[in-house]
Formats: C-alpha cells, structure tokens, sequence
C-alpha cells in the first residue's frame, strides 16, 4: 500500500512537471490560424498560332476568306479551385503582324450553353514583310467580375481581315497568357 | 597508445555522428543507458521496469521555424509571416518527432561478466525535410520565380510506427573492456516514405519564343510508399480514434516484420578515461503487407494550345484541342499505383564519449559487481548522429553527471545541435530502496516559452533496480 501511493504521487508529480512545461507556450495566437491563406500567384500560357496566308484562303472558292474562327475548350476553368478560389485574372494578347492590313481580332469567353462572357476586341495593326508589328492588349477581371471567368469554358479566337488593295500575303504570330490570382 | 585510440576515436567520431537521447547515454546506474549502448558500463545486477512506464519519451523539433513565428502575436499579418519564414528556411531545414514508450524491460546478471536484458518498446519516429520548392510554389505561385526551376527531389520525408521486441547482451570482456550487442524484432505498424525523388518545374520567359513562356516538368519522378495505409485509406469516414485503435490492433506482431541490432562497447583506457560508443539500429524492416506505392514520373513541356482554324461548317465539331492536351498530358506524364513490396532501413544512430571521472566513490560489495572504480563526477563529450535520408544529423554534446550521493544523480548537458545554440539539459534520478525514478530534458531554456524553441525533448521512467 506504502509503495502504491509513493508510485502515483511520484507518477502525478512526474506529470504535473511535464504538463507545466509543455503548457508553456507565450506571445503568440493561435487562433490566427483561421486567417491562413495561400496566394499564388500563377503564369499560365493559354493559345498560341502562327498562320500565313493560306489560313485565309477558302478552298472552295480560291478567295480571300476575311473572317476566320475557332474554338477552343479551357476545361480547368471549370475546375474547383478556379469556381471557388479564383481572386482575379489579367489576360495579356500579342500578335505580331507582317500583313499589310489591319486585322480586327475578337476574343470571346463562352459558357457551356455559348452565352457570351466577355470579350476582348482590337485591331491588329497592319506590318510588312521585314517589318513586323506588335500589338499588344491587356483585359484586367478584378473581383467584382471575376464570376465571367468561373461562367466561361470556351474560347473563341476570331480574325477578320479589313478590306484593301495591298496583297494580302503575310504571317501573324499569336501569343497569350492569363496571370491568375488565388486565396485559397 | 592512449592518445592514438583518443585520436582514433575523434577521427571517426567526427565522420559519423549525431544525437538521440545524450542524457541517459552513459549513465550507469539507468537500465536504459544499454538502450543506447548495449555495451554500457553498469552498476546494478538486474532491473525490472514498471510495465508501461519505464520509459516515456517525446522529442520533436523544428530547424528553420518555431511556433512563434507563424503565430506571434505582434499584430502582423499571419500570411505574411508565413512567406517570411518559408523563403528564410531551405530544403535541409526538418521537421522531427520521436516518441518512445517501453512496454516492457528487464534484466538480469548472469553471472559475474555477463548482464542479459530485455523488452519491448513501441515507436514512432517522423522525419521530414522541409519541401521548399513544393511549398513555395503552392504558396506564391510561379509568377516571381520565372527562369527559377521549382525542384521535387525537396520532397523528402520517413514516418513510421513500430513496435521493438529486443534481447540484449551486456559482456565484461575484461578490466577494461565492456561490449554489448541487442538483437531486435521490429514489428511495423504503420510507413510512409518518400526519399530520394527528382525532378524540375519551371516557367521559362521565352523572348522571340511561341509564346510569353514555355512551362517544363523535366525528370520528374516521385516515390511514395506506403504500408498500413491502405486499410485506413479505403474506411470512409473513419474516425481518428478508430483508426488509432485499428493501427494500436496491430502492435503485437500484426504488421511487416524487420529484424535489427545495437553494438557497442566502454574502454578504460586508464582508470579515469573511459572511451565508449555505440551504433543502434541496424536493421531494415521489410514491408509485404497492406503495401502501396504511388509513382508521379515523366517529362513534358508546352507553351499553350494551339487552335488550327479549320475549315468548318457550323454543324461541324470543334476540334478538341483541350482533349488532346490532356491525352498528351497523362502519356508523358504519368502517375501509377501499385503493391510493390519494399524495404525500409532503419535510422541508424551513432554514439561515441569520451569521459573524465575524478572524485573516487566506493561501490557497494557485491559477488555479482566487478566495476572496481567509480568516481561522483564525470565531465564527458558526447558526439551522437542520425542517419536520415540526406545525411547524418549531427549533435555535439559536453556534460558533467555528479553523484549526489548513492541514490541521487543528475547530469546536466550542453548540446550544439541543428536546433540551437543553447541546448542545456537536466537528467535526474532518484532511487529509493530499489525503486527508482528519473526524468530528464533537453533545451530547458526553451521550456518557459515553447513558443520561441526549435525542439523540446523529455524522458521519464520509473523502475525497479536490483545492486545487491
């Protein structure tokens, strides 16, 4: 009996003195925990082409085509961390352009059911060959219109080709990345 | 000779060193000194540790950052301070946590030279080096870090829950020379481990290039294994006590079985220097059950989809570009799960002092005792290390263990580790009758606010000891 209690006096004594020393935790806030957040800040490459004068042409007819499209599905805007994460984008579009006309380039966000988002429009200035011309174009979506960008899933590049009397012969370089913010 | 054999042992000391528990290394009249060294010089003729308790101990650590400064409260903003310390730290900065807890010791002497011991103990040991590049860009993403390649092999962690069924042999060899060895049973419960893995991510600017940047995942391949996971994974919903209770299910021999041992040895090399050392683990636990590997490889770049403007009628499909960059995507870049069994080596550690005694003391007699000198104090060296998967962790420890008198002792240390500058710790023991208690703890300037330490370490056991 003597030595029972002597144990758990010794064993509680051994246990308050580790508990003292591991409650001592001082001038910080735990609860600050709740405010954690993670901001990347992202460098994402989008679409990219190249085409000459060719793209243009239509092969029924040998003429100029001066509207051409296509379409392209950007499926990770869909994706959670995009629908719940998302703080803003700022898109960035760059041609380079040796052909002697203006270009009208049309940039539209689509959702699912091909409901317009938003769209991003300029016109390419006209260049030459051994002279090429950088246009450049930025589209900021700030917070308030970021839900555009959660809407949309496609988009759509368009170029229609502004009338002259230049031949149309020619390159344009396409480049494009959005810089995406995140809170997670 | 003295000085060639303290030659010796500095030389190789240096070259494979470390820390574990310096406190109860070396400390004669402890049971637990021939956990660390089998080959411990003793003073007691048999021991039996009161069952689960002769043994608790917690350590853990961090090197690049304490609590407090993620959560200091000093009015800043948390997430700022969280950048902070994740650019100050690098990819050798670790996490560390070690827990101990025997379930069983005993021991008895033999007969005049030998000295036979046994137990059990369960484990848990995690060591994760700190993912930077990973983390960083998590956290900050890859927008100021163009050009700069975020590296994978920073993913480097082991974590493991074991339980240890050992028999050891302390032997006077002679006068002067003790040596000991401990075979071990290890009876895994629970490992996941992900070393040496490769590979690169990196955003390259590419001025006159196709596009604004061109992103590269090179030679990326990354291991993770596990074993006991598997079960835990598949329960939905499972509850942290349940899954507690379903890994403790597994303690007695319920898991993946691994085999090890302890060496070591005491010198005298004159009647007041005593040289000893030792090497624990070594040994392997094979892993055949409830194993998964989950493999992440391959190399893959793009710099963007690329519309081709097709000649389309409006009923016609768009061609799916974003299909096919997943296609190319999940060939070049590939993930596998599979049940591949494998082996998981042990963190060896290694320890090696050098001690000074002076203030002779006098034994009491016993047939079974053959220690003939004894002194109240001894000032010692200690250099202790770990293997982990980059390198030994190394820890450099001085101390001076004075003899109260026959039932009291304590030793205090300063230790230079990774952790700190200022690592002073206290061991204690007492002994009444022949019941004993002793409690000691690493970087005591540190327990009064543990906010600001980098480690905390404690040791606590109560036993039953027999000289006589």
């Amino acid at each position: 009996m003597k030595f029972h209690s002597f144990f758990l006096i010794k064993f509680r004594a051994l246990i308050v003195v580790s508990c003292l020393f591991l409650s001592c935790a001082k001038d910080i806030d735990l609860s600050q925990r709740e405010n954690i957040s993670l901001t990347p800040d992202l460098q994402i490459d989008l679409l990219i082409y190249d085409i000459d004068q060719s793209q243009f042409n239509d092969p029924t007819t040998g003429n100029l085509k001066t509207r051409i499209s296509d379409t392209v599905r950007l499926e990770f805007l869909d994706d959670d961390y995009i629908q719940n994460d998302l703080s803003s984008v700022d898109f960035y579009f760059r041609h380079i352009n040796t052909f002697p006309r203006e270009i009208v380039s049309k940039i539209r966000f689509l959702s699912e059911s091909n409901v317009e988002q938003f769209t991003v429009n300029y016109t390419i200035q006209p260049g030459a060959t051994g002279n090429p011309i950088t246009t450049e174009e930025n589209e900021l979506i700030e917070e308030g219109r970021v839900d555009l960008v959660r809407r949309s899933i496609k988009m759509v590049v368009e170029l229609e080709v502004q009338p002259g009397t230049t031949a149309f012969e020619g390159e344009l370089d396409f480049a494009s990345k959005g810089f995406f913010s995140f809170e997670f | 000779m003295m000085w060639r054999l303290i030659c010796f042992f500095l030389l190789f000391s240096s070259a494979v060193v470390s820390q574990n528990k310096p406190l109860l290394f070396n400390v004669d009249d402890l049971p637990q000194t021939l956990m660390s060294n089998p080959g411990a010089q003793i003073n007691f003729t048999g021991h039996i540790g009161i069952p689960l308790f002769s043994q608790i101990h917690l350590s853990a650590g961090s090197t690049g950052a304490d609590l407090y400064d993620i959560f200091a409260d000093d009015g800043t903003n948390i997430n700022t301070r969280i950048q902070e310390t994740m650019r100050n730290m690098n990819s050798r900065d670790y996490f560390a946590v070690n827990q101990q807890w025997e379930i069983l010791s005993l021991g008895w002497k033999l007969d005049r030279k030998n000295y036979l011991s046994t137990g059990i103990y369960q484990e848990v040991d995690v060591f994760a080096y700190f993912p930077k590049d990973p983390a960083v860009l998590t956290n900050e993403g890859n927008s100021n870090y163009l050009n700069e390649p975020f590296y994978f092999d920073d993913v480097s962690f082991t974590g493991e829950i074991l339980t240890v069924y050992h028999l050891g042999i302390n032997h006077k060899f002679d006068k002067r020379l003790t040596v000991g060895a401990r075979a071990k049973l290890y009876s895994g419960i629970f490992n996941a481990e992900s070393t040496g893995n490769t590979g690169r991510f990196t955003t390259y600017t590419t001025p006159g290039g196709r596009n604004v940047y061109r992103h590269e995942v090179v030679d990326l391949d990354v291991l993770i294994n596990t074993s006991g996971f598997a079960p835990l994974k598949d329960e939905e919903g499972m509850t942290v006590e349940q899954a507690t209770a379903e890994l403790l299910s597994r303690s007695f021999f319920g898991g993946n079985v691994g085999f090890g041992l302890d060496l070591g040895l005491s010198y005298i090399l004159d009647e007041q220097f005593i040289l000893s050392g030792s090497v624990q683990d070594l040994g392997a636990v094979f892993q055949r059950k409830e194993v998964e590997n989950y493999r992440y490889f391959g190399a893959y770049e793009t710099s963007g989809l690329e519309p081709l403007f097709p000649d389309l009628d409006e009923n016609d499909e768009a061609i799916p570009y974003w299909d096919i960059f997943e296609d190319e995507i999940d060939r070049n870049l590939r993930d596998e799960t599979t049940n591949q069994s494998y082996t998981t080596w042990r963190p060896i550690k290694a320890n090696f002092a050098m001690e000074y005694g002076f203030g002779p003391a006098f034994l009491p007699c016993h047939y079974l005792s053959v220690k003939k000198v004894r002194y109240m104090n001894l000032l010692g060296m200690q250099l202790s290390g770990v293997k982990r998967p980059k390198g030994f962790v190394y820890a450099l420890t001085a101390y001076w263990d004075r003899k109260i008198n026959e039932n009291q002792r304590f030793k205090i240390a300063y230790s230079l580790d990774d952790y700190s500058l200022t690592n002073i710790g206290l061991m204690y023991t007492r002994t009444f009758n022949k019941f004993n208690v002793y409690l000691a703890a690493n970087n005591l300037l540190g327990f009064p606010n543990l906010a600001k330490a980098h480690s905390a370490s404690i040791q606590l056991g109560m036993q039953l000891i027999f000289n006589k």
